[in-house]
């Protein structure tokens, strides 16, 4: 019996490592609004703002079912028409470590359902907000940005760069800082 | 018989220079009448002498003229040969080749553009925003007569396919016409640098743009759109040179009545023969947004009364959306230019699989085929071959290879199809390996020049091969629609460059240089015999027209992928210009800071491109030669 | 005791009541799978009567009754002699079963292969999650039909039916018409079949997908040709225009919100194919592949909560007001 409890104890928490996450796939509002304005800049005269901060941005960046949702809407709406697969063409890439208009999670929603003037256009209306969410930590995750444990792994298709898993930070490029 | 030619030649290089010798003398003062009549005795006399012994391969006399030393549209004369009869810069002497002075245009996006030259004017147009720059030549560093900046919307920015790029202006009757990105053409007074008229015809929220240079023909101006990777359906639109209304409106997909297809029309083949193939050979509605966009060159023939247009990719890039041959994509029109009336079609690729767009340009020829003297055009095309097509007719007569070519195993000149081959047939899903010529061509829209002197056409452009792979594609208007993942290699031998001399006559090249990187600037050739081309690293080249000897070479500050001209200045001497600035497909890993980590950026163009960002930096520059 | 038997007996008959009707492999209603499934039977019958024979044989060795054991180191050589051809006749008997079998399922693969071989009539389904994407193939590109979840099939002709996917294997299995094969994303498999009489014949994803793998399922819907001909042009029209106001609003709300950015309405700027083609989605008889019959009710529900109807699919909820989701179920309803 006392060799027993151990294995059964064991065999419990692996059965715990079966449960990953919640699929959210309604909009789930205890999770906040995720609908407060973000500045498109740090200048701010009379003192700093304090960052945005949203229990959703953190939620969503998270959570390897939106990175993965995100990853699939970011070639259905054909945002990889414009970025390519993070790399950029008729618009700027998005696996560098330059960010026009914000790198933050709130920023880059903000910059794909408002659009920004020199070509990006706007999808709100045309993207439900959860999904511009989903798109928008799929962006990081391309820089590298989101934990690797919950970016999506590699697709069966054509190698075209590493899986998001293993992007490095596009930041520090893999080294310390 | 060449002998002759040569004597020929070198007595009409010998009256060139005499009259350029007057020229100096003279000056602009009222001499410049004597001169006048001088050169016309020479060239009476030349003429009487080279009779016996014109060049055999020769544009028509209409399509171009004799040269007047001024560039008033991009391809030089009707005919598009960019062949220049100043010879004062020769193979001897080019060597000594100094800059005369340089301009910024501030922009730092691809210079694509050919300069013009007008009288004392040279006038450049910018990529976005589109700036008109006019330079006073008459005065000491070209000094800015005036700009005209017609402000397009920055949006337009977001539904431009491989760079904001502006392929040139062209002038007609004192005015000065080009396209902005956001769908304008517009008519400046080439003195006063004010606006005549302004008509918007595109709509970049369906993702249409206007890149290429517009064309004047018999008091029209000649537009087409851009667009092929957004699903854009392509037309062609003829504006009253006066006022700017739209004349007429040729759509490349459709309904005959939309295409203008009429009684007129009677193509040399029989699978383009048929009612409403713009429509029938497309899934339902796929043609609406079926691309076959105008976006390249135009050539117009005055004895047959006839103007010639390529058209674009059909879209999606993923050919599983659009079964059939995809009417009238990736072809080129014979048309009417009073009516835009289709006199025949000839489609290089039927349903394209590789974005094989049609838009090159057309060299307007008339030379002996076998045994028979024939009007050809002759068209370096981007599925790999040089075809030389009947221009009354739309017959292919030749079509031959001029680089690595497996994507295709030729072109069947009884029914004019172009013999696909399986292999490297693209799907959903599936990844197809080293296909050749990749989606950019051997050779894009980079033109081509023709020297009559030499009978050869130098043409600059790509060696580069590439892996494809569909994807699930969905048409959201105003967004990309290709649906194509696409990995570009260098071709066979490493360069990815070449500059290939092609021997019309004997449908082989002649000389081959090879080059690090993608030629994407335009050539130029002239009587002296030496041919201009630039490099993305940023050098501009002469070459020897006869032999592709290296003659001289000057590095400018960024990547060359504009259009040189030559042409005569105020004092009488030869200039040669070109536009400095990297960008455009190939360049955009460099002009928009682009990602190569990507295999795929840039619809795959930065994965070749990877070490481009490590040669040169963005930036626009005019750069204008003289000898010493 | 008796009573017990007599449950599990029943108990055990209640499953095979499901083997008949508009999903069933023993209810042939075509070449296709009657071949398969008389092997079915064949196989069935012919192993029940080897397992009832060994099992006969099993039984009689036990009840015998046991004779007492001579010297073990003696051998009866008439007896052993008895054993062998026993045991060799057991042998050869089964490996010619097994022969003849392995011959009659060959045998029946040749007759499957030569369905469609003449076929007139392809159709390329390709499989999404989850949802499946049927295409008519025409040699005549502007006749080429794209429709979703409903296959409408001439009766009495072969078809031929070309299988692929895009994200990850499926595997179309109609049982009343043909035997199940998997839709592989980047490879073509072909798969051949004919419906014998007009009927509604239902198909179900057989390879597990996803979430709504149970929620994946298909109408085959064989008619006679002249019907079926019909059929076919009617669904080549652009989607009718919207026949009333409240319709017309629905069309524009369709048009300004999210439902543009994948589905496609013939005729319209909506062009998306990463969803059901909607250009005739009234005329179809049922909802999310199968999920719901069309009702104007079910298409209300399905707007305006996919994700409680079908959860995990990838039609998102959709912020609508009562007047906009009524707008846009009464121009989809006019949608035939």
């Amino acid at each position: 019996m006392n060799r027993c409890l151990p294995l059964l104890l064991f065999a419990m928490l692996a059965i715990a490592g079966c449960q990953r996450e919640e699929r959210d796939t309604r909009p789930q509002s205890a999770l906040g609004s995720g609908k407060q304005p973000t500045p498109v800049t740090v200048l701010t005269p009379g003192g700093e703002r304090p960052s945005p901060s949203d229990n959703k941005a953190a939620a969503f960046e998270a959570n390897a079912f939106h990175l993965s949702q995100g990853k699939r809407l970011f070639n259905w709406f054909n945002c990889s028409g414009c970025h390519a697969n993070g790399g950029g063409g008729m618009g700027p890439a998005l696996m560098d470590k330059k960010w026009i208009y914000g790198g933050a999670i709130e920023s880059i929603h903000a910059t794909i359902r408002d659009g920004r003037p020199n070509g990006m256009p706007s999808f709100r209306d045309r993207v439900p907000d959860d999904q511009i969410w989903e798109l928008a930590a799929f962006v990081r995750s391309l820089s590298g940005n989101v934990p690797s444990s919950a970016a999506p792994g590699r697709d069966d298709d054509m190698m075209v760069h590493p899986s998001e898993n293993r992007l490095p930070n596009a930041a520090t490029l893999g080294k310390s800082p | 018989m060449k002998q002759v030619q040569q004597v020929a030649v070198k007595i009409w290089g010998a009256c060139q220079r005499g009259y350029k010798a007057m020229a100096r003398i003279d000056g602009r003062t009222k001499l410049g009448m004597i001169g006048w009549t001088l050169l016309a005795g020479f060239a009476l006399v030349a003429g009487a002498v080279a009779q016996p012994a014109e060049p055999a391969i020769r544009p028509p006399a209409a399509a171009a003229p004799l040269d007047d030393g001024q560039w008033t549209m991009p391809a030089k004369n009707y005919a598009s040969t960019r062949y220049s009869e100043l010879a004062e810069i020769t193979e001897d002497n080019v060597k000594t080749l100094q800059v005369a002075f340089t301009f910024s245009t501030g922009v730092n996006k691809g210079q694509e553009a050919a300069p013009l030259v007008v009288g004392d004017t040279i006038y450049i147009v910018t990529p976005f925003p589109n700036i008109l720059y006019a330079l006073d030549l008459a005065r000491p560093g070209a000094p800015m007569k005036w700009k005209f900046e017609p402000n397009p919307e920055p949006a337009a920015q977001g539904v431009a396919c491989c760079d904001v790029v502006n392929r040139g202006a062209a002038f007609s009757n004192g005015r000065i016409y080009f396209n902005t990105l956001d769908g304008h053409t517009i008519a400046v007074d080439a003195a006063t640098g004010k606006p005549v008229w302004n008509t918007h015809i595109g709509n970049i929220n369906i993702g249409e743009t206007i890149t290429m240079a517009p064309l004047i023909v018999k008091g029209k101006v000649l537009v087409g759109n851009s667009g092929g990777e957004m699903g854009v359906r392509g037309w062609i639109k003829a504006l009253d040179a006066g006022d700017g209304h739209v004349m007429w409106t040729a759509y490349s997909t459709g309904p005959d009545a939309e295409v203008l297809i009429g009684p007129d029309f009677t193509p040399h083949y029989d699978m383009d023969k048929g009612k409403d193939l713009g429509v029938t050979s497309w899934p339902p509605d796929a043609w609406k947004i079926g691309g076959g966009n105008v976006w390249g060159w135009i050539s117009y023939d005055p004895d047959l009364d006839l103007i010639f247009h390529g058209t674009g990719n059909p879209g999606p890039w993923n050919p599983d959306l659009r079964p059939g041959d995809n009417k009238w994509t990736s072809g080129i029109f014979a048309r009417d230019p009073d009516t835009g009336n289709a006199k025949w079609f000839y489609q290089w690729t039927p349903h394209d699989l590789h974005d094989y767009d049609g838009i090159n340009e057309q060299v307007l020829l008339d030379m002996t085929w076998q045994g028979k003297p024939r009007k050809v055009l002759v068209r370096p095309e981007r599925n790999g071959y040089v075809y030389l097509l009947d221009r009354t007719t739309g017959e292919v007569l030749s079509a031959v290879p001029f680089g690595p070519v497996n994507s295709s195993k030729g072109v069947d000149l009884k029914t004019g199809r172009l013999i696909v081959n399986p292999e490297k047939e693209t799907s959903t899903g599936k990844v197809v390996r080293n296909i050749c010529p990749t989606a950019s061509g051997l050779k894009d829209w980079q033109p081509s020049a023709f020297s009559p002197k030499t009978g050869l056409l130098y043409i600059p452009h790509n060696n580069l091969c590439m892996d494809e792979e569909g994807v699930e594609v969905n048409y959201i208007a105003g967004t990309p629609y290709v649906g194509m993942n696409v990995r570009m290699i260098a071709g066979p031998g490493g360069h990815r460059g070449a500059f290939t001399a092609w021997d019309v006559a004997a449908a082989k090249p002649a000389w081959i240089l090879k080059e690090n990187f993608p030629v994407w600037s335009g050539a130029v050739v002239t009587a002296g015999n030496v041919v201009f081309y630039g490099t993305m690293e940023g050098w501009f080249k002469a070459v020897s027209a006869t032999t592709g000897k290296l003659l001289w070479q000057f590095k400018t500050s960024s990547g060359i992928i504009g259009q040189p001209i030559t042409y005569r200045g105020p004092d009488g001497h030869q200039y040669v210009a070109i536009l400095s600035g990297v960008g455009g497909w190939a360049g955009a890993i460099v002009s928009g800071d682009l990602d190569p980590r990507d295999a795929t950026a840039a619809l795959g163009f930065a994965n070749v491109m990877k070490d481009l960002k490590d040669v040169t930096t963005p930036g626009g520059t005019l750069y204008v030669f003289r000898l010493p | 005791m008796r009573r017990i038997w007599v449950m599990c007996g029943a108990a055990s008959i209640l499953p095979l009541a499901g083997c008949s009707g508009w999903q069933s492999a023993l209810d042939p209603k075509g070449p296709a799978a009657g071949e398969l499934a008389w092997l079915i039977w064949f196989f069935t019958a012919l192993c029940t009567l080897v397992w009832l024979l060994v099992m006969i044989a099993l039984i009689m060795t036990l009840i015998r009754r046991a004779r007492p054991i001579g010297d073990p180191l003696v051998l009866d050589a008439t007896s052993e002699r008895h054993k062998t051809r026993i045991v060799f006749a057991a042998l050869g008997a089964t490996a010619v079963i097994l022969i003849g079998l392995t011959l009659l399922s060959f045998f029946a693969n040749r007759t499957l292969a030569v369905i469609g071989s003449d076929a007139a009539l392809t159709i390329r389904v390709t499989g999404h999650q989850w949802w499946w994407e049927v295409r008519y193939e025409n040699s005549q590109p502007n006749r080429i039909l794209t429709t979703a979840n409903e296959i409408h099939i001439p009766a009495g002709e072969p078809v031929r039916f070309i299988l692929t996917s895009t994200d990850v294997i499926h595997s179309f299995w109609v049982p009343n018409l043909a035997g199940k094969l998997d839709l592989i994303p980047g490879h073509e498999n072909v798969l051949d079949l004919k419906a014998d009489k007009p009927g509604v014949y239902r198909g179900q994803c057989a390879e597990f997908c996803g979430a709504q793998h149970a929620n994946m399922s298909t109408f085959v819907i064989a008619e006679p040709r002249p019907i079926f001909d019909a059929w076919l042009n009617d669904q080549l029209r652009p989607a009718a225009p919207p026949a009333s106001p409240e319709a017309k609003a629905g069309h524009d709300l369709f048009l300004k919100r999210p439902c543009v950015m994948c589905h496609k309405i013939g005729g319209t700027m909506a062009g998306g194919s990463v969803a059901p083609d909607l250009t005739h989605v009234a005329s179809r008889q049922t909802l999310a592949a199968g999920t719901l019959t069309m009702s104007r009710g079910n298409l209300a529900a399905w707007i305006a909560d996919p994700q409680g109807i079908k959860p995990g699919a990838y039609m998102p909820v959709v912020d609508l007001n009562g007047d906009e989701l009524n707008a846009i179920v009464a121009y989809l309803e006019g949608l035939r």
